[in-house]
């Protein structure tokens, strides 16, 4: 009796495993976890990164976390914030307008937001898909 | 490209498999794929020895693929040397036993579903998860960026969640192997993470097989690959899979070690134990649990055991070392009071709590894993009298030890503890996971023995 119990328990652990991997192989099927929005944000941050003029050192990332009164979705935020870091390495990112040369990426009312908040401070060089260049004035 | 790839890593792969096989020559067919799977984590640590080394000494200008060809074509030749008037024990196939091939022909079907499975979740995302990209990956597009300026990627100045604090096996890994094709082709980060899902398989087969049988290896295996979190973060280009092959690499040579009476296995478990420091921090926590266990359980002849231990850990340890001297410090270990956190009571309920959960729910399987071997391990007979052989005691301690560290980890940490435990615990889990089923599988009774003819 106890040496068929212990067939069964065998027999079901063995079935157990397979049967996992194959549900663990259903279930990649027609997978789809946003692969190209990776590849897409890279594309879009690509001018950026050839327009700054340094290719080494800290820059500063500005997102609509910084600009005044515009909400948003703080893990969005922080996603692409680590994207941007992903996509412009080996330039290091720093959250704000911090240094000399600075990324934005700033939706529409976001940008007029946070350019009243710093007008005459920097001089701005738009590129497309709501990114830009903030380059700090020595004399504002 | 997928060959090309998989040929520039054969290489240190090959040279690893070589170094294991003159450590320990044993000529039986069932140690060739032991040695194949300790030769892929020796040979990628290795190769990440040497590309770290010339990043040091002069980046762009040393060669790494000319002296990692050097080493294979020296470490054929000794071996070659070595072997040519030996004699290699043949295994009989057909001496297998029905219960063996049903095991052996499920499990070769599950890995090939396991591949499938592998292929999907990358071609999926491939650029992976987001601690994929922006820890591990983003630290190879430093390194192969601007390898002159490499230290980059420890900058202070980073952002805490890009963990510029982590050691470099993996990512200096994938730097090279993007180096070595000329750009960053997603498919070099697919195969690292391949290369230690397959060696820890392999790992688990080879070790099960040596130490009880071909059976109990095989069920080992398939319990192994049957758990769907092995596979999806194996896929996910991240380190826990190679540093929970790394701690079972480590904890099983030990064992084997203490066995087997064969020091061999203590250089070879001692450099893994390097190794998993040089992975992921939990693996620093790996060498003082295995050194503490060597004292606890082989007292009697610690000093030797540990000579050959230290003697496989001084290189990667010597790297480590150096690494942590210029790498910023961990964000786990700033600010925070640790005597309140230790004094909190219900910081002990949420951690335990937290691993009840994950008890009845790791690995993403339909049912608890660990409740089933519970009740497997009821059935099938124990084999109560292995409690007194010193290799299982420290295969034991390791794995409590280290459980024990993440424990304090937990307590200690200084970032919110249910962030905390939501996003680490399973992974730690996992990290042990294969030594757990090693254990497991090295106490209880084997499948053969239940179809035994009375």
């Amino acid at each position: 009796m106890r040496l068929n119990l212990k067939k069964i328990f065998l027999a079901l652990l063995v079935l157990a495993g397979f049967f996992s991997v194959v549900q663990s192989w259903l279930s990649t099927l027609n997978l789809n976890q946003g692969g190209a929005a990776i590849d897409a944000w890279e594309a879009r941050l690509m001018p950026a990164k050839k327009a700054l003029p340094i290719k080494r050192g800290v820059i500063g990332y500005v997102g609509e976390w910084d600009a005044p009164g515009i909400s948003y979705a703080y893990w969005d935020q922080e996603s692409e914030y680590l994207l941007a870091q992903y996509s412009l390495a080996p330039l290091i990112l720093k959250k704000g307008a911090v240094e000399e040369w600075n990324v934005a990426v700033l939706s529409e009312p976001a940008f007029a937001a946070w350019q009243k908040a710093n007008q005459g401070k920097f001089e701005i060089i738009p590129l497309k898909h709501n990114v830009y260049l903030f380059h700090r004035l020595a004399n504002p | 490209m997928i060959l090309t790839i998989f040929f520039f890593f054969l290489i240190p792969i090959l040279n690893g498999s070589l170094i294991a096989h003159l450590l320990w020559p044993e000529r039986k067919g069932s140690a060739l794929l032991l040695k194949f799977s300790l030769g892929i984590g020796m040979g990628l640590g290795i190769n990440s020895i040497l590309y770290f080394l010339a990043l040091n000494i002069a980046p762009k200008q040393i060669n790494v693929l000319a002296v990692e060809v050097v080493l294979f074509v020296t470490l054929g030749i000794i071996v070659f040397l070595r072997e040519r008037n030996q004699k290699w024990e043949r295994r009989r196939f057909l001496s297998l036993s029905r219960i063996q091939w049903g095991l052996i022909i499920v499990g070769l079907i599950a890995s090939a579903m396991l591949v499938l499975i592998f292929v999907d979740q990358s071609i999926a995302q491939p650029q992976a998860g987001i601690d994929a990209w922006s820890i591990w990956n983003r630290a190879a597009r430093f390194i192969s960026r601007d390898p002159e300026n490499w230290r980059a990627t420890l900058s202070p100045d980073l952002y805490w969640h890009d963990h510029a604090d982590y050691p470099l096996l993996v990512p200096l890994n994938v730097a090279w192997g993007w180096q070595m094709i000329g750009s960053e082709n997603v498919r070099v980060p697919m195969m690292v993470g391949a290369f230690f899902v397959l060696a820890s398989i392999g790992m688990m087969f080879a070790t099960v097989a040596l130490t009880r049988t071909i059976g109990q290896a095989s069920l080992a295996t398939l319990v192994l690959m049957g758990t769907p979190l092995f596979v999806w973060a194996g896929a996910g280009q991240v380190a826990d899979v190679p540093v929970m092959y790394f701690i079972f690499a480590s904890s099983a040579l030990m064992f084997l070690a203490l066995t087997q009476q064969n020091s061999a296995f203590l250089i070879l478990s001692g450099f893994m134990a390097g190794l998993a420091g040089w992975t992921k921090n939990e693996g620093l926590l790996l060498i003082v649990a295995c050194v503490v266990a060597l004292i606890v359980v082989n007292l009697k002849e610690l000093f030797r055991s540990l000579k050959f231990f230290l003697a496989g850990l001084a290189i990667p340890l010597t790297m480590i070392l150096y690494f942590k001297s210029i790498a910023p410090p961990s964000d786990l270990f700033t600010g925070s009071s640790a005597l309140v956190q230790i004094l909190d009571i219900s910081r002990y309920w949420m951690i335990f709590g937290a691993l009840g959960r994950q008890l009845l729910t790791f690995g993403y399987w339909p049912f608890s894993i660990f409740i089933g071997l519970a009740f497997y391990a009821l059935l099938m007979q124990i084999h109560w009298e292995t409690y007194f052989d010193k290799g299982l005691q420290a295969l034991a301690s390791t794995i409590l030890l280290q459980s024990l560290g993440y424990f304090l980890i937990f307590l200690l940490t200084p970032h919110e503890l249910i962030w905390q435990l939501n996003t680490s615990l399973y992974r730690l889990i996992l990290q042990l996971y294969p030594s757990e089923l090693f254990l497991f599988f090295s106490v209880v009774s084997e499948p053969e023995k239940v179809f035994k003819p009375t």
